[in-house]
């Protein structure tokens, strides 16, 4: 049974490091405010939830049974007002049965968005897992990467979500930011886990080519180590081996603080590991709805276009929005080596017996030489017919998935 | 008796390299009409791309030319060219038996180079006329009177009758071609005597096999006749004659005093070999004309595929690349890092390079070069002596004797102010100064014995370097010399690294290993694990880096959008690593691998 995946392509402005696709929206509102209405501006959100409606409908058939997780991301799904975000939640349960019944819904929300009411509809219609897009707990940086929050929203955002009876809360936090110094991290690390959350998601600063961050630091040169002019304009950025600095420090003092490294990037206490996100590291099926999701089922990979206008467009007319440069049709190869790189990312790692019976092939029989120098170098661990990375090995773990490319 | 014709000339051009030697060849050709414009264009779009992007010109092709002269008789002119550089020498000794007079091209601007001194004095020795030319006089800088006085001074021929051109303009054109066929006296031999030819060059056509360009200086060829190459005592028959214009075109016969071509299923140019006697086997002459050696390889270098798989074709093409090339030899070579390759020998560095560019831009292949090297010969404790051309097969040192290398003679001409850089440089090579002359008031030759080695690494770079481009560089292989010479091995994370091991003067070792060292920790990328870089000598640590371990490389975030992207950008960074040699547990790039050569600080 896949998961599901709805994206809600609107933000209130775009942060500066984000290439995902979204529509700021803040622009449009404040033209609202001074009475410059767009129509077509304006119509953009409904228009969207028209769209979702008649996309369900369309697609129905690619999860007849069901779905197993709801993962609602965007964008800021929370940007949209109580009465849009129960329209869009309404006709996601009017069309899919959810096993089991109390499965795991997400919702990511940024801490400027939150209030009451609209924390109090999600939890109404079954949402009970929040993701916060906290980022940093430091004002400044906060500021300085565009966020539209502070420190303070974020302390305000939790007691909403715990008064709204939300109780697994995950924060997502970035590390290797400009500017960012190693007590700055370690601070923002702190006050997260003093927001006693359930889930924490670590994520190394990754620049992207088509987002101000990525235009002013990738364009100058690939050795991060050079120092820049320490003005706002152009802080330094951490190279590698401070991110690696970082991250270890935030592992040792996680798992002292009772969180479980599952995953490369991710934190939970016990019982609370991320189905949703599970399900795509266990090469399960998954169903991404709305401009730009992604789905993948029986080993067909499609994406919808990064475009609202066309999106609507095409569901309107009754056909599916893809994207075509977005299809794949995985091979054999391709689907083992996504499986391994994406199973090898967990700490659990990879069930052998589970590999040979989804691909009729056993590990070894692939990777035969390749494993067993990995193993002998205690880089791969094998125990219990599991096979995973060393945790040590963990943030190098790009060169040894490298290696299982097939 | 029947004498050569009175009408041919043949000539050469001796000019240093970027002293207008193609352009007035050109200029040559269009003036007598050998050749439209365009198809002159065409005929420079032929030649390798290498030397029209290097500026140089490594052979131009030969050519025969009609000129009716003033005193209205037609000439039959055949310029044969010389290569260039350095490297080839030999070459250029046989170019020049060929004819019986040359230019000399000299810069108006720059005057003599070395290199041309070194060819005016192979054509004295061949006893050839030499016309002085002045190029380029219409340069700002041109000095004409200087470099006539030079002339005198250097070469002892008198250049008062210099012809002043431009081949660029076209100036002096008519006069060049009116002193060729009243100064370069007509070729001497008999047609009716047993056919005495000499090979200069030759060139592989995949129809017609090996064809060797001849000079005839003796009887006849024609078709059908069973020719002899006097060194190997082959025979074939002669299936085409014919003459450049400058395109291949069949005539009836060569005759003594011509030149061109013979063509007769010849498979292979080692049996064309440059300054060969071909005699015909059914009346041979009993001399071989003089001056003939087998070409000697002086550096040499091991040629690996990146991709193990592509090993035969490295070897279809080298065989392709030797079918034009006699000079050029390989052998199969087996190195623990690398795998299967070849080990090559060429007549110079220059040499080498453009075998190495020509493979990979003509047969798109990825390959490592190692560490040129020289033949050392060594004298086992057993008495035995043996020539090593791959440091990785040098004897343990216990059981080494003495060492010897090979030792050159160069000549360096350069501004008088240069002396003293010239000078340090010719120390840090470990030269020995023979002595020096005063060409001019302003230009001294000096003459070093050096080893071939120090040559080879990086000496003519810094030759041009330390003497902002003015010195020019001649050198003849004079023998070898004992010296205190060590192996010098590379360590990579505790294991030796073959290809990159090199044979090196004890006094240097420390600096060069020190040096590699840290070169190779600079362009072999962070591994997963840390990395020693170890140079060695015996079981010597000499030098020390490491390479500190890679400790990030993930993308932090993978989701449903993110998975096909990043298993795409995973098959990427496989594909990379394809230009990566593993080696034990280290992957090296390519380029590691000539870090030997280029440790110029």
């Amino acid at each position: 049974m896949p998961s599901l995946y709805v994206h809600v392509p609107f933000c209130q402005s775009k942060c500066a490091y984000c290439s995902f696709y979204s529509v700021p929206l803040g622009k449009i509102l404040d033209n609202q405010k001074n009475g410059q209405i767009f129509n077509e501006s304006s119509e953009l959100i409904p228009q969207y939830l028209r769209g979702m409606a008649q996309e369900i409908k369309l697609r129905f058939t690619e999860a007849p049974s069901g779905v197993s997780t709801l993962f609602l991301g965007g964008g800021t799904p929370t940007v949209l007002n109580p009465r849009e975000l129960e329209e869009l939640l309404k006709t996601i349960h009017r069309n899919y049965i959810f096993v089991p019944e109390k499965a795991e819904m997400t919702v990511e929300a940024n801490p400027g968005t939150l209030t009451l009411d609209k924390v109090a509809i999600l939890h109404n219609y079954g949402i009970n897992r929040i993701s916060l897009g906290v980022q940093s707990f430091n004002n400044q940086i906060l500021k300085r990467i565009g966020r539209i929050h502070t420190a303070e929203d974020i302390s305000l955002g939790i007691k909403i979500i715990r008064k709204a009876g939300i109780e697994n809360l995950n924060l997502d936090l970035i590390f290797g930011l400009p500017g960012q110094t190693m007590s700055d991290w370690q601070d923002t690390l702190k006050q997260a886990v003093a927001c006693s959350p359930e889930h924490l998601s670590l994520y190394a600063l990754t620049l992207e080519e088509d987002t101000p961050l990525g235009r002013k630091y990738l364009t100058l040169t690939q050795n991060l180590e050079t120092n820049y002019p320490n003005d706002d304009s152009r802080l330094p950025l951490p190279d590698d081996d401070f991110q690696a600095d970082m991250y270890e420090w935030a592992v040792n003092y996680l798992q002292g603080k009772g969180y479980k490294h599952y995953e490369i990037s991710n934190f939970a206490k016990e019982g609370f590991e991320c189905l949703h996100n599970q399900a795509y590291w266990q090469g399960e099926d998954y169903l991404g709805l709305g401009p730009g999701a992604v789905s993948c089922l029986r080993g067909v990979r499609t994406k919808n276009t990064e475009d609202l206008a066309k999106y609507s467009k095409m569901i309107l007319a009754g056909e599916k929005a893809f994207d075509p440069l977005g299809t794949e049709v995985l091979t054999k190869e391709q689907l083992i080596t996504e499986y391994m790189m994406l199973g090898l990312r967990t700490t659990k790692g990879i069930d052998l017996k589970k590999f040979a019976g989804k691909f009729k092939v056993e590990v070894q029989d692939i990777y035969g030489q390749i494993l067993a120098n990995y193993i002998d170098r205690e880089i791969l661990i094998l125990v219990d017919g599991r096979l995973r990375i060393n945790e040590i090995y963990f943030f190098v773990a790009n060169s040894i998935l490298q290696n299982f490319v097939i | 008796m029947a004498q050569a014709s009175s009408k041919i000339r043949n000539f050469s051009i001796i000019a240093h390299i970027d002293h207008g030697k193609s352009t007035l060849a050109d200029r040559l050709i269009e003036y007598t009409g050998t050749m439209s414009t365009r198809e002159l264009k065409e005929q420079v779009l032929d030649s390798m791309d290498l030397e029209r992007e290097r500026g140089i010109t490594i052979k131009l092709h030969s050519v025969r030319l009609q000129y009716k002269a003033k005193d209205g008789e037609i000439y039959e002119l055949n310029l044969i060219d010389t290569p260039g550089h350095v490297d080839f020498s030999y070459e250029v000794s046989r170019s020049l038996a060929a004819c019986e007079g040359a230019l000399l091209i000299v810069d108006a601007a720059q005057g003599i180079e070395a290199q041309t001194l070194a060819n005016v004095y192979l054509a004295l020795e061949n006893d050839l006329e030499i016309i002085p030319v002045i190029n380029k006089i219409d340069l700002p800088s041109a000095d004409p009177e200087m470099v006539k006085h030079e002339i005198e001074d250097v070469i002892g021929i008198d250049a008062s009758e210099a012809i002043l051109a431009s081949a660029k303009s076209g100036l002096g054109v008519e006069e060049i071609l009116e002193a060729i066929v009243h100064k370069i006296p007509q070729p001497q031999g008999d047609d009716e005597k047993p056919l005495k030819a000499l090979i200069f060059d030759s060139k592989f056509d995949s129809y017609k096999g090996a064809i060797p360009y001849i000079r005839v200086f003796d009887g006849k060829v024609t078709k059908g006749t069973n020719i002899k190459m006097m060194s190997s005592g082959k025979v074939f028959e002669i299936i085409e004659v014919g003459v450049f214009t400058p395109s291949m075109t069949i005539v009836e016969e060569l005759r003594a005093g011509q030149v061109g071509y013979v063509a007769g299923s010849i498979k292979n140019v080692q049996d064309t070999q440059v300054g060969d006697t071909i005699t015909d086997a059914d009346d041979p002459v009993k001399e071989p004309l003089p001056g003939y050696r087998k070409a000697v390889s002086m550096v040499f270098c091991g040629l690996y595929p990146v991709e193990t798989s592509e090993y035969e074709k490295l070897k279809d093409a080298l065989e392709k690349l030797q079918l034009n090339d006699a000079s050029l030899i390989f052998e199969n070579e087996t190195s623990a890092a690398l795998g299967f390759g070849f080990r090559c020998g060429f007549l110079g560095l220059l040499h080498m390079e453009i075998i190495q560019e020509r493979l990979e831009r003509e047969f798109a292949l990825n390959i490592i070069t190692t560490a040129p090297s020289v033949v050392y010969r060594v004298t086992k404790t057993d008495r035995e002596q043996i020539l090593v051309d791959n440091p990785a097969l040098l004897p343990p040192e216990g059981l080494i004797e003495f060492i010897e290398e090979p030792m050159v003679k160069a000549s360096i001409m350069v501004p008088a102010e240069f002396v003293g850089p010239i000078m340090e440089l010719n120390q840090e090579k470990r030269g020995n100064f023979l002595n020096m002359d005063y060409i001019t008031e302003t230009r001294v030759n000096l003459h070093y014995e050096l080893p071939l080695s120090e040559i080879v690494y990086d000496y003519f770079d810094q030759l041009k370097s330390r003497t902002k481009g003015y010195a020019s560089l001649d050198y003849e292989l004079i023998g070898f010399q004992e010296s205190k010479l060590v192996k010098l091995d590379i360590l990579l994370n505790g294991e030796v690294v073959d290809a990159l091991s090199f044979i090196v003067h004890k006094d240097k070792a420390y600096q060069r290993g020190r040096k590699l060292v840290e070169k190779l920790r600079s362009l072999i990328p962070r591994q997963m694990f840390e990395v020693p870089v170890q140079a060695i000598i015996g079981s010597k640590i000499i030098a020390r880096e490491t390479i500190r371990a890679m400790r990030k490389d993930v993308l932090a975030k993978c989701y449903g959008g993110d998975i096909s992207r990043k298993r795409k950008l995973l098959e990427k960074q496989k594909e990379g690593k394809k230009r990566m040699k593993q080696v034990g547990s280290v992957e090296i790039p390519q380029d590691a691998f000539m870090a030997v050569l280029k440790m110029d600080d």
